[in-house]
């Protein structure tokens, strides 16, 4: 009779085969780095080998692994922001760039010339779109992800970043003009 | 009177901070009032209220939708089963 060391150990082995797929999916669409996603999916693996004892088999073990997955999610993020927030200072600095949109009257420079008609009718905006994110100042892109991907409240991005609400939504602006700019640049009608 | 105007004319930069503003928090009434006079006569400004809620509703979009299925690699598979064995 095998012991129950050796029955867990059977128990994760078909589980790996089972849910690795699923989790890795998941930690990629939330996170979008193929290693890191790995690697949070094999953490996920072995939090949960360790903790065995707390799974009391009532709920399904997909639904235990992926809970364990979402925590780790989550503090990835959380460790991003620690790093976001020793980078903040930069993000001044990054605003810069973007103000030359605007002339020294505060108007725009440049005639907008393609309408936001256009932009519904392309099948490719979405891909555009994404490109567009990728190319963003990499704390740019925390605020956008913190917002959609995790579906957090502002209030709460603002504590977790350590910014204020105005200097959140002062980011989303100047994102914002950043995206128009290259979804504008990338456009091939 | 030139005062009053300021205060009632926004320029395109703050109307555009205005409009992304939105998103997050609300605008007071005076805000309101403002980026409405402002985007009545400035075209530009008009366009760019409708490509911001472009660009807003499709990152909701694209962030709502079913993530597409993916292998872990078998590499990464074989690694995780290699370090439960080796766990106590």
């Amino acid at each position: 009779m095998k012991s129950t060391k050796e029955n867990t150990k059977t128990l994760f082995e078909s589980w790996v085969n089972q849910f690795s797929d699923e989790l890795f999916s998941w930690a990629f669409y939330k996170i979008s780095s193929r290693e890191t996603a790995e690697d949070l999916v094999q953490d996920t693996f072995l939090s949960a080998y360790h903790k065995i004892d707390s799974f009391d088999g009532k709920s399904q073990p997909k639904t235990w692994l992926f809970a364990i997955l979402n925590n780790k999610i989550i503090d990835h993020y959380r460790k991003k922001s620690k790093q976001f927030i020793i980078s903040s200072n930069d993000y001044l600095q990054q605003i810069k760039t973007t103000d030359n949109f605007f002339d020294e009257h505060d108007k725009w420079k440049k005639a907008a010339d393609n309408d936001e008609q256009h932009w519904l009718d392309n099948p490719e905006f979405n891909t555009i779109l994404l490109g567009c994110i990728k190319d963003l100042p990499e704390n740019w892109q925390f605020v956008i992800q913190s917002k959609y991907l995790l579906d957090k409240k502002s209030a709460d991005i603002c504590q977790e970043l350590q910014i204020t609400m105005s200097n959140y939504w002062q980011i989303s602006h100047r994102a914002k003009l950043l995206l128009k700019k290259c979804i504008e640049l990338n456009w091939v009608s | 009177m030139k005062k009053m105007m300021n205060i009632i004319m926004l320029s395109c930069k703050k109307a555009t901070e205005l409009i992304e503003k939105r998103w997050v928090t609300k605008l007071s009434p005076v805000e309101k009032i403002q980026l409405k006079m402002h985007t009545a006569v400035c075209g530009q400004c008009a366009t760019y209220e409708k490509q911001s809620e472009i660009i807003e509703k499709s990152l909701e979009k694209i962030n709502k939708q079913e993530n597409v299925p993916m292998k872990l690699s078998s590499e990464k598979k074989e690694q995780i089963l290699e370090a439960l064995k080796k766990t106590k």
